[in-house]
Formats: C-alpha cells, sequence, structure tokens
C-alpha cells in the first residue's frame, strides 16, 4: 500500500499539468488547436497515470508475492525458496513452496482481482459508487446458500461452495427480473440489490441464531471468507474462471466509459446500453459467484478496491485494470499480513481486508475532500 | 466520482421540485393539493389503530379481545391472562412504536441528507458502530441481559453516525462512500470477536436477529428523550429538505444555509438511529423502505414525507412484529427477520413503480 501511495505522489506532476491545460483552455488567447493539444495533453496525463499505477502496483503485488513465499510455519528461508523457485531444492522444500505457500498466494490475489474487477463494473455500469456486489445482495446470497448449506444440511466442501455459487446466482437473477422493466435502470437495480442484500442478511442472522452454536460459529467462519484452503483444482477453476472473465471485461470495457456518461449520451455514441450493461453485468455476476464460491464473500474488497483504484488513477471513469491490481494488492496483503502482522495471531482473509482496506479508502476519502474542494 | 450517483429514470426528474409539481396538479384537478396528502395521512393513522390493537390482541397465546380490554383499562396481574397483556404485549407494542418511529425518520433523514436512494442506517455504519459496541461489551465486560446493552448500541451508533459525518462532511455521495466503508470496517472487526469468544457469539447473534423482545418498559423509558429531540428536529428541518433536493448551489442561492440543515439533519440522525438499534438491535430495510414509500403515497414534498413517515415506521416494523408471532404455531419469528421480508418485496414494488425516486 505505501508503495501504491508513493505512486499517487510521483503521478501528482501529472495532475498539474491537466490543471495548467485547462487554465490554458479556459484562456481568452486559446484557439482551437491549443483546446485539442490541451485535451490531448490532459488525456495523455490520465492513461499515464492510469499505467503508472497498474505497474507500481503490479510491482507490489510480486514483491508481497516473494516475501510471502519465504515466510510460513515450515521454516523455509528465503535462500531455499529462490532454489527451489530456479528449479533446484529438495523435495520437502518443494512440497511447502509449490503445495502450501504458492497456492494460497496465488488463491489470494485471484480472488482480490477477481472481486475487483466485479466490484469496478458493477459501480460503473450502475452509476452508484456503492453498487458493489457486497451492498447488493449477491456476497449476501452466496453466504446464505452457504449458511444454509452448513447448518441446514450439514454440508462442507463441495456441496458448500455449490450452494453459495448457487445462491449468489438465484439472488442475482432475482434482482434482475425485478428490476427489469423495459430495460435496466440503475436505480430499481441497486433498490432491488439493497433489499435482497438485507433479506439474505437477516435470513442469516437468523440461522445462525437458531442453529448449536459451535455450528453457527462455523458458518459464521465461512461467511468472513479465507483462502486458507483454497488448492488443487479449486484454485485452476478460479484461475481460468478468473481469466476468462477478466478476458471478456476487456472486450466488452470499451462501452463502459460512454455508459458512465449516461444511458441517452452512451446511446448517441453507438452503444447499445442495455445490452452492453447486461453482457457486463452477467461477467461480473460470475466473477462474484465464482469467487465467493471458492473463497467466501471476502468482505467489502468489491466495493473498496475500485474505489481506492479511482482515487489513485484519476478520473478515468472505468479504471478496470487499476482496480484488478489494487484488488489483487489488497487482498494478497492482506493474507499475509493475516498470517504474519502479528506473532501468534492468525485471522482470515475477510476480517483483515476491511481492517486495512476501509481505513485506506477513508483516508483517501478525507484527503481528497480537502484537496479537491 | 463527482457525477451525480443516481440516474435520471424513465419519465421522473432526477430533483422533482415539490412545489411546482403540487400546482400542476392542482390546476388540472381543481382541487386543494393537499388533499391527498391528508387522505394518506388520516388512512395511515388509522392502519397505525389497527396494527396496534392487533399488537395487543394476537400472538402465541389466544386471549379474549375482552380480557385484553380489561388489561388496558383495569388490569388485573392475577389473571394470566392480562399479565401477558400487560407485561409482554404492551411494552413490546411501546418499543414497536418507539423504534419504527426513530427508523422510519432517520430513513427520511439520510435519504434528505445524502441523496442517495439505497442510504439507511445500515449502510451509513450506523448498525455496524451499535454491533461493534454490543459485541465488545459482551465479550469484554460480560453483559448478558438485552436491557444491558442499550447504552452500548447507543453508544457505540452515535460514535458511528458521528465519525461518518466528521470524515464524510457535507459532500452527499462523500457520505454515503464514507458510511459504506465504516461498516466495511467494522464488520469484519465484529466478526474477529465473534470468531474467537463463543460465549460472546451466543449472546450477541439473538441480540442481532432485531427483536421487540425481551426488553421492557425501562428502555423506553430511558431513550425517550433523544427521540423525542430527534423527532423535533426532524420536524423543524422537513422543509429545508425540499430546497436541499434541489442541489447544494440552488439552496445556497436560494439563502439556506447548507451546513446548518446538514449539522442538524446529522444531530438528529444520530439520536434517532442510536434510539432505534438500543431499543430492537440492528432492523433491516424498515428505515429504508419508510421513505421510498411515503413518497410514492404523497409526492416529493418533504414536509409530508416526513409526517408520514412517522407513522408508516411504527406500521411496518409492528406489523412485522404481529405477523412474526402468528406465522410459526406455537412460536415466534424475530420481528427484523419479518422485517426484511415484508420489506423486500415493498422495495421491489417501489422500484418497479413508473416514479422510482429521484431524491
Amino acid at each position: 500500500m505505501a508503495a501504491l501511495r508513493a505512486g499517487r505522489a510521483s503521478a501528482e506532476p501529472g495532475t498539474r499539468a491537466v490543471r495548467s491545460a485547462g487554465v490554458a483552455v479556459a484562456g481568452p488567447s486559446a484557439d482551437a488547436a491549443g483546446v485539442a493539444a490541451a485535451v490531448a495533453a490532459a488525456r495523455g496525463e490520465d492513461r499515464r497515470r492510469r499505467v503508472l499505477v497498474v505497474v507500481v502496483g503490479a510491482a507490489v503485488a510480486a514483491a508481497v508475492a516473494l516475501a510471502a513465499l519465504s515466510f510460513g510455519a515450515a521454516g523455509v528461508t528465503p535462500d531455499r525458496v529462490l532454489a527451489v523457485l530456479l528449479g533446484g531444492g529438495d523435495r520437502i522444500d518443494r512440497f511447502v513452496v509449490f503445495e502450501l505457500r504458492l497456492p494460497r498466494i496465488l488463491a489470494a490475489l485471484v480472488v482480490g482481482v477477481a472481486f475487483a474487477l466485479a466490484g469496478a463494473v458493477f459501480q460503473a455500469t450502475l452509476r452508484n459508487p456503492l453498487a458493489s456486489p457486497d451492498i447488493l445482495g449477491i456476497s449476501a446470497g452466496a453466504s446464505l446458500g452457504a449458511v444454509w448449506a452448513i447448518l441446514g444440511l450439514g454440508a462442507g466442501g463441495a456441496i458448500v461452495a455449490g450452494s453459495a455459487f448457487g445462491g449468489g446466482l438465484v439472488v442475482a437473477i432475482v434482482i434482475w427480473l425485478a428490476a427489469w422493466r423495459r430495460g435496466l435502470h440503475g436505480v430499481r437495480f441497486v433498490l432491488v440489490g439493497v433489499g435482497m442484500a438485507y433479506l439474505c442478511g437477516s435470513s442469516v442472522a437468523w440461522l445462525l441464531a437458531r442453529a448449536e452454536v459451535r455450528e453457527a460459529q462455523t458458518a459464521l467462519h465461512w461467511t468472513v471468507g479465507s483462502v486458507a484452503d483454497v488448492r488443487g483444482d479449486e484454485l485452476w477453476l478460479l484461475a481460468v474462471g478468473t481469466a476468462v472473465c477478466g478476458a471478456a471485461l476487456v472486450v466488452l470495457s470499451k462501452a463502459l466509459r460512454p455508459l458512465a456518461l449516461g444511458d441517452d449520451h452512451a446511446r448517441a455514441l453507438g452503444v447499445r446500453a442495455d445490452a452492453a450493461r447486461v453482457a457486463l453485468l452477467v461477467v461480473a455476476v460470475a466473477l462474484v459467484a465464482l469467487a465467493t464460491s471458492v473463497a467466501g464473500p471476502v468482505a467489502f474488497v468489491a466495493l473498496i478496491a475500485p474505489a481506492v483504484a479511482r482515487r489513485l488513477a484519476g478520473r478515468g471513469g472505468a479504471a478496470i485494470a487499476s482496480a484488478a491490481v489494487v484488488g489483487g494488492v489488497l487482498t494478497l496483503g492482506a493474507d499475509v499480513a493475516g498470517q504474519f502482522a502479528i506473532p501468534g495471531f492468525t485471522a482470515p482473509l475477510g476480517i483483515v481486508t476491511g481492517v486495512i482496506g476501509a481505513p485506506y479508502l477513508l483516508w483517501l476519502l478525507a484527503r481528497t475532500e480537502r484537496t479537491r474542494a | 466520482m463527482n457525477a451525480t450517483p443516481i440516474p435520471a429514470t424513465d419519465a421522473t426528474p432526477v430533483a422533482p421540485p415539490a412545489r411546482p409539481a403540487a400546482v400542476d396538479r392542482t390546476a388540472a384537478s381543481g382541487r386543494s393539493h393537499s388533499a391527498r396528502p391528508v387522505a394518506v395521512l388520516v388512512g395511515s393513522a388509522v392502519a397505525l389503530l389497527v396494527v396496534v390493537a392487533a399488537s395487543l390482541a394476537l400472538g402465541v397465546r389466544t386471549i379474549d379481545p375482552g380480557e385484553v380490554w380489561q388489561a388496558l383499562v383495569a388490569p388485573d396481574l392475577a389473571d394470566p391472562d392480562q399479565a401477558v397483556v400487560v407485561q409482554l404485549r404492551i411494552p413490546r407494542t411501546v418499543i414497536g412504536l418507539a423504534a419504527g418511529l426513530a427508523l422510519g425518520l432517520a430513513g427520511t433523514l439520510i435519504q434528505g441528507v445524502t441523496r442517495n436512494p439505497i442510504a439507511d442506517p445500515g449502510l451509513l455504519g450506523i448498525n455496524a458502530g451499535a454491533s461493534l459496541a454490543v459485541v465488545l461489551c459482551i465479550s469484554l465486560l460480560g453483559v448478558t441481559a438485552p436491557l444491558g446493552f442499550i447504552w452500548f448500541a447507543f453508544a457505540g451508533a452515535t460514535v458511528a453516525a458521528a465519525t461518518v459525518f466528521a470524515i464524510g462532511g457535507a459532500r452527499p455521495v462523500r457520505l454515503a462512500l464514507v458510511g459504506a466503508a465504516l461498516t466495511a470496517l467494522l464488520t469484519p472487526l465484529i466478526a474477529l470477536v465473534l470468531l474467537r469468544d463463543t460465549e460472546a457469539f451466543n449472546q450477541y447473534r439473538f441480540w442481532a436477529v432485531g427483536s421487540l423482545t425481551g426488553r421492557d418498559l425501562s428502555t423506553v423509558a430511558a431513550l425517550w428523550p433523544f427521540l423525542a429531540v430527534g423527532v423535533v428536529l426532524a420536524a423543524v428541518l422537513a422543509h429545508r429538505f425540499n430546497l436541499l433536493a434541489l442541489g447544494d448551489d440552488v439552496a445556497a442561492a436560494l439563502g439556506q444555509r447548507v451546513g446548518v440543515t446538514r449539522g442538524a439533519a446529522g444531530i438528529a440522525l444520530v439520536l434517532l438511529c442510536g434510539t432505534a438499534v438500543a431499543l430492537a438491535g440492528p432492523i433491516a430495510l424498515v428505515g429504508l423502505v419508510v421513505p421510498h414509500a411515503a413518497r410514492r403515497l404523497v409526492g416529493s414534498d418533504y414536509r409530508w414525507i416526513t409526517a408520514l413517515a412517522v407513522l408508516l415506521g411504527p406500521i411496518m416494523l409492528l406489523s412485522a412484529d404481529v405477523i412474526g408471532r402468528l406465522v410459526v404455531p406455537n412460536s415466534e419469528l424475530e420481528a427484523g427477520v419479518v422485517a426484511a421480508f415484508l420489506g423486500a418485496p415493498m422495495l421491489i414494488a417501489i422500484a418497479r413503480s413508473r416514479r422510482v425516486a429521484g431524491l
């Protein structure tokens, strides 16, 4: 996170250039060519800044991942990890690195990317900064599915994951059917989504209050979200699914910027607003359902990561790539912190993301209040 | 981020100016423009009376209406039926009235201040603040009775709300986002305590559902001054939200001190939300649905919306409580769960209606 902040600081001169360009536009001597040049310069600065966020974020993620590979209860030291990575090392070292540490790191990273991508798409297509899957009930639906499977069926493992996936999907479909009326309207979608979130949340609270307390605690643990046990097939499924959805978003994201201007403008620019929005949201829902079924509804990554990314990367409406990078850094950093930050104390991923991410977002919000007012 | 978060909907302008709309309707129909709101208010008052009567008369234990009446006018506590009415049903009815009133008004104020249609005490971090305080008081201090939670819940809610307003400041979008971020910060902390302390979890999970039972009238006796100040502030502020709905700049240009309005509304909010969550626990959806329903019934004039919210809040919460007593034979569903199951379809109906709210 610190390095990301540094990234923002080094991007400041760019912002100033945009501002001075704005002044030039406003000045009486500005001719058409001057305006065009200023706009082009501003766009360039915006793009440069987004690229910077992505590059710095990726570097931070790589550094954290390397550090995470070098720590752990098994006591495999950094030099031996390096040896393993270079193709050497003994069998036990290889097992620790490839079977224990690497899967968890990858899982944390991919889960963060998936949630952040979904959150960015939700917020951009619905034009509400609160419209993340956590707040619109899709995560809550997945939680309800999982809690019901754990407490009602006494299930575990794949059944819980499947039930969570189904719960998230059912809620998404219900929101869809209820909010669709001659097209998809942001306010309708968001209102219905919030209603579903509370409905599912209350049902979870009720199920937890009815069950035997130890079982209820197991279910509560699931609703927090963790990547401690994600490996093997689950990890593959998650990674491939996220990659496919991510690729689909890249293709579809050309429609995002005009959509952020409003349906009428988007239509005028040749974007079929509803079709584009439906396609984008379907992909986002798939991402959330997939990530949640594997790792649980890791708290608020989908809300926090795009919000942080927007503030780091400037005004570029749909900063999908920066959101994904911020999400990955957030979850990976949070998972590492949850394991090692306090000796003798571990916390599941879902707890640490909120505890690290939310204050950072609050700090950014408080800061931009002063600088942009 | 700088764009308004609420897109215009099909036929409705984003911020429908209250007066002109009313004037148009007057011109078209030739009737006084306040006829409909007055009728709605009277109808709601009647509905509230019916719900209160139902709350006193209905329950798991079947009690003759004559006995209920006897219990109200000349209670004889030796009679088990009358004792149930006096000791259980009257307190939960009064608590439902107070908490419903607080939730309905709080929701109205929050949506007026943030101009975000999904803002409610749950989203602004207020319920999360109260919940964390309750969890800590159970876990660290060993408090077990719901009566012991009220001041912690109240304090948690007020601290959370004050934090949100301190960071969120005057800008609606930021306020809503700060509230959500605070919820994102506090919810995992609550889970952290609950995962490590099974006994605390065992206590907390019953509070967290949201219920009108297990409290007595002393909670209302302790909290009514806060509720009263909140209600008075809301009543005084109601007309100011009409201008605020046009945007801060317009409101300021028309001579309103926007900051004063927001600050006073913030104080009222803190008091109302704190009271509600202290009385009944975190109840979802009442604070969200009531203002939308009111807006749909009486139009966009915040004076009418506020007046109606005072009635609709208790109607919704008490109905939920009464239904919860009747749906499961020989048992009860908590009001919080039923309120969510009532509120979600209502919210869907409101969202699907043509006049879906622009705030």
